[in-house]
């Protein structure tokens, strides 16, 4: 497996250059620079009050806090999540084509480039594709994937780049940008926030999904290559991540088709469907989409995930969707506004009173 | 202790048993600086933020959800620490880059100052694992169980890092 013969050359003047004895680590000098971290290793964690788990008060705060959700920029979110559950490195349920390869193969797989639809339709319109000024919502798509770089995914109409959403991992850093509208929305990850993307990356994604049931389809071949089926369902698998008015996952229903040779994925389709939700505009709204892996392993310029927002571009705020939120919708959050004023306003007459 | 596998170390530390994590810090120590190394480009920080790894590791060891995976897990730690150094520095104005390039300015070594660029300009992946691989002589085996990917990865890591680098120095006129 190893190259032996592949730049050997260089071999001696790495060693010269990077090599060094290393000290021994000395536990009791560290402890003593740690003074808080030993006492937690001395003591047990068991009393220490810190909880493993994230609750989902604070993926709330994690979402409220954040500049996308403080902007409402809904959309960015909504791209986003689907961005992630369908990724190149997405898989099926347990069991069947050797999914344990299947799974190894991902891990060792560094890059890939995608090729689809994405296909956003309005439920309640008898599955009319959504236009949002004259612009069909019916996307073609190209992501780019590394697993040391991070994500991007373009979705172009006709031909014209329509948005660009750029995951670059190094930088912990998730920009979109919508060139029809010089517009971009742009986010900063704290350790906590990339604590929980990465329990939305691949690998987290793909644990999730292990949980759940799939069904075999059997054998078929897609442009020549002999592929299984899996069909699956999780309805139930973002439950407890955000809470229903915020974004509100109904079904997601799949099919993978995985090379029996290549032990990857080559087709992945899928359907959502979120209920009306302040991350869907309160729309109701089904998403369609195809994922045909076009090549592993290839060579991704570092650039095609720089973050860096082209000259000309503003940030988009409230005001620029609100044209997109139905009137009925509008008047809902008219509605929760008044609470929190009507709170004030009584707090107020009581302290005068007192 | 020390044939003992790292799950049952993290195990033990999490139940008041301070001589395990001792025991994980030595097994990973060498390997956390060599990665910081490969970010930082400077050895003693590279020590430092090998040490708040280990620290911010301690600390946040219960969220651990892989204890076999004890490994990867602290080097993806100690690369975010090395990465927030990273950024401090350049912060202060004393750019780590900087500073190298006039080490080897002084050290007045052509073939070393190319070779220094040549790293420089690697992506960060690649020039971990010539790091991992160089710094203390470790095996593939060694660096598998460090970034939780198999050896062919690592093999065409190293290949595609040293494919860069040779070249890199070719173009600069550097003869073999």
């Amino acid at each position: 497996m190893k190259h032996e013969n592949n730049n050997q050359w260089l071999d001696p003047m790495l060693d010269r250059h990077i090599h060094r004895e290393p000290e021994e680590f000395d536990f009791e000098k560290w402890a003593e620079k740690h003074p808080e971290e030993a006492r937690l290793l001395r003591n047990g964690y068991k009393n220490s009050g810190r909880d493993a788990k994230m609750k989902p008060s604070e993926i709330w705060r994690f979402i409220m806090e954040s500049k996308v959700t403080r902007y409402s920029a809904a959309a960015v979110i909504v791209l986003a999540m689907t961005l992630v559950l369908f990724n190149p490195f997405w898989t099926p349920g347990n069991g069947g084509i050797v999914l344990a390869d299947v799974r190894q193969k991902i891990a060792d797989t560094e890059t890939m480039i995608i090729r689809g639809t994405k296909t956003f339709m309005n439920l309640s319109k008898d599955d009319n594709v959504i236009e949002i000024n004259g612009l069909r919502c019916e996307f073609d798509l190209v992501k780019y994937s590394s697993k040391q770089l991070g994500l991007v995914e373009e979705g172009r109409v006709d031909g014209k780049l329509i948005y660009r959403i750029t995951f670059n991992r190094p930088k912990r850093q998730a920009v979109l940008v919508l060139p029809p509208w010089k517009k971009y929305g742009a986010m900063a990850a704290t350790d906590e926030q990339m604590r929980l993307m990465e329990n939305l990356s691949p690998e987290g994604i793909i644990n999730m999904l292990l949980a759940g049931d799939h069904k075999k389809l059997g054998r078929d071949m897609i442009d020549g290559v002999e592929v299984e089926g899996f069909e699956f369902q999780q309805p139930d698998l973002f439950v407890d991540l955000f809470p229903k008015p915020i974004f509100d996952i109904q079904t997601l229903e799949g099919k993978a088709w995985i090379g029996i040779e290549e032990q990857l994925p080559i087709w992945i389709e899928g359907d959502f469907i979120f209920g009306k939700s302040l991350l869907t505009l309160f729309n109701e709204v089904r998403l369609h989409e195809v994922n045909v892996v076009e090549k592993y392993d290839v060579d991704l310029d570092d650039k095609i995930f720089d973050t860096d927002v082209p000259e000309g571009y503003t940030e988009f705020g409230l005001s620029d969707i609100l044209p997109f939120i139905p009137v009925e919708a509008k008047a809902g959050i008219a509605g929760l506004a008044l609470i929190p004023a009507g709170l004030i306003f009584w707090r107020q007459r009581r302290k005068k009173k007192l | 202790m020390k044939d003992l596998e790292d799950q049952i170390l993290v195990r033990q530390a999490l139940e008041a048993d301070p001589e395990s994590f001792g025991e994980l810090c030595r097994r990973y120590y060498h390997s956390l600086v060599a990665v910081a190394d490969s970010i930082l480009l400077d050895h003693h920080l590279s020590e430092d933020a090998a040490q708040e790894a280990l620290a911010a590791a301690c600390r946040q060891l219960p969220r651990l959800k892989k204890p076999e995976r004890f490994g990867p897990w602290i080097v993806a730690i100690c690369r975010n620490v090395a990465r927030d150094m990273l950024r401090e520095q350049q912060k202060q104005r004393t750019p780590i880059d900087d500073r190298r390039e006039r080490k080897c300015d002084v050290e007045n070594d052509n073939q070393k100052a190319i070779l220094a660029e040549a790293l420089q300009q690697l992506p960060q992946h690649l020039r971990e694992v010539i790091f991992l691989r160089f710094y203390n002589e470790m095996s593939y085996r060694q660096i598998t169980n460090v970034l939780g990917v198999t050896e062919q990865v690592i093999d065409g890591r190293l290949r595609r890092a040293k494919k860069k680098i040779g070249d890199y120095l070719k173009k600069m006129g550097f003869r073999r």
